[in-house]
């Protein structure tokens, strides 16, 4: 099979790169491994503000719906069900369908394989009730199924709450938070108001899950002594780390920044790896909100229009400079800086600003 | 269990199937992956590891952490997590490590 840009990951920064791709002329082949497209946005039912060009107030399902729909009615070529299994040594990639295994020759790549969770490891955790607070947000909103009725939440990020909420308006009730720092860990004080009340027990660690082939107890060690619950599941939420495995296989180099969740591929300002062809975007390029992730996904997209010449410098200088703009504003402060040193080092410089970056550059170089 | 009406999404799935576990009969909407078709009838054990024998069932939801094995329609080693329940599917609780080669030994 042959493209123009192969893009692995049909997550939102995916398809939003596919789209500003496919919207400019160019052929562009979408593979994700999952059944449906939409990465993890399928299930994220709580609101978003903060989204690029200005879009209103919206839940991630229906954005997710509208970005499929987009797609469906797109030129992209979708192959769902289908994962990236390795690279040849002509550079190709390799899909599989499960059944038989192929190349794909693209002259450019995007990889928006996204961010999977980190674990949290006490005695009992490999016990069935036991799971990431990401899987139980999927089996409540996309599989409309409840993990059990009483819960323990090990995590006190933004993200631990959104679930807390998720799962309290389908009938969980929720036992207790469990953290083991000193306080709690969302900066968030609307979201923590909205959960009301709430035990939460900070300083404190699990000391044993238990129960009969699944989780019916749990012993939690707190500054005040064991306390011990019924409950029929523990939901982790330790953070997300962006997905390496197909960073590997493309040989791209690595750099570690904690607020983006460690490693991850280093990459400049047009979201190109250290392997001139991979581009990336999304999680994948660091932890960060939604309007951020649609923002790389579009930027990497303007990048390889550009390479590809579907699209003049001057214009993608523009389209860039635009994006860069609003990643500024949109995106959490110190997230944004440590993107900034990523791009930096790229340049082999101390600091980078886009502002003056793009204004420099339209000083005279861009032609087109 | 299953959430008949889902606070903001509403009803999502429309048809139910049986597919059977371990032999017995179960229920699920089609739609679903083996694993939410298991814990929507209350089942959260899929299986048991393969050294010391322990309780196995989901746990990323996302096909990236393999504890959630099943056996599906002799074919050993499937993630329920990524799977599609399907009418008359034989599903079976995953207790060993397969055997390498199996029918082509
Ligand atoms: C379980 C989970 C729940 C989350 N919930 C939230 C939340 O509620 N709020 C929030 O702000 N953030 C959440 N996140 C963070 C998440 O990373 C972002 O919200 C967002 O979905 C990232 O978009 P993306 O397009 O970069 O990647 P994703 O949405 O993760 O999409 C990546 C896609 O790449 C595919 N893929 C990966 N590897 C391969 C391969 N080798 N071959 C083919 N396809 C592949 C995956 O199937 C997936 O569909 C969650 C993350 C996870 C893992
Ligand atoms: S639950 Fe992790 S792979 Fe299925």
């Amino acid at each position: 099979m042959k493209t123009d840009l192969l893009i692995i990951g049909a997550g939102p920064a995916g398809i939003n790169a596919a789209l500003t791709a496919d919207a400019a002329g160019a052929e562009v082949i979408l593979v994700d491994e999952s059944l449906q497209p939409g990465g993890q946005l399928r299930q994220q039912t709580q609101l978003f503000s903060n989204l690029p060009k200005n879009k209103k107030k919206t839940r991630g399902t229906s954005l997710n719906n509208h970005l499929v729909e987009s797609l469906n009615a797109s030129n992209v070529k979708v192959l769902s069900n289908h994962a990236m299994v390795g690279s040849y040594l002509n550079g190709n990639i390799g899909v599989t369908d499960g059944f038989k295994t192929f190349e794909i020759h693209a002259k450019k790549y995007i990889l928006a394989t996204g961010a999977q969770e980190e674990g949290k490891i006490f005695p009992g955790w490999t016990l069935p009730g036991v799971m990431t607070a990401g899987a139980a947000q999927i089996l409540i909103n996309r599989e409309l199924v409840l993990p059990g009725k009483n819960a323990v939440i090990v995590g006190s990020n933004d993200f631990a709450f959104e679930v807390i909420k998720q799962l309290r308006i389908c009938g969980v009730s929720i036992k207790a938070v469990v953290e083991d720092k000193d306080q709690l860990q969302s900066e968030k004080q609307d979201l923590l108001s909205d959960l009301g009340n709430i035990t939460f027990l900070t300083n404190s660690t699990i000391e044993l899950a238990s129960g009969s082939g699944e989780v019916e107890h749990v012993s939690i060690r707190t500054p005040s002594g064991i306390k011990e619950l019924e409950a029929d599941f523990i939901c982790i939420s330790n953070g997300f780390t962006p997905i390496l495995e197909p960073f590997e296989v493309m040989n791209c180099k690595f750099t570690y920044k904690e607020i983006l969740g460690g490693w991850l591929p280093a990459y400049n300002m047009n979201f190109q790896t250290t392997n001139s062809n991979c581009y990336l975007a999304g999680s994948a390029a660091g932890i960060t909100t939604l309007g951020p992730i649609l923002l790389t996904g579009e930027i990497a997209a303007w990048s390889v229009l550009e390479e590809l010449e579907f699209i003049s410098p001057r214009e993608a200088h523009n389209q860039k400079k635009e994006c860069w703009e609003e990643l500024m504003t949109l995106e959490n402060n110190n997230v944004f800086q440590k993107r900034t040193e990523i791009i930096a080092d790229s340049l082999l410089q101390d600091n980078w600003n886009p502002k003056s970056y793009f204004t420099e550059l339209q000083g005279g170089q861009i032609h087109g | 269990m299953q959430i008949k009406k889902h606070p903001i999404l509403g009803e999502k799935f429309t048809e139910e199937i049986t597919f059977y576990f371990n032999e017995k009969p179960l229920k699920a909407m089609k739609g679903q992956t083996v694993a939410a078709a298991l814990m929507r009838n209350g089942i959260r054990k899929f299986g048991v590891s393969r050294k010391l024998f322990k309780a196995r069932g989901l746990y990323c939801a996302n096909g990236r952490c393999t504890s959630c094995y099943v056996t599906i329609n002799g074919l050993d080693h499937v993630l329920s997590c990524s799977t599609l329940v399907e009418d008359g599917m034989n599903v079976h609780s995953n207790e060993s490590d397969p055997d390498v080669g199996g029918i082509y030994n």
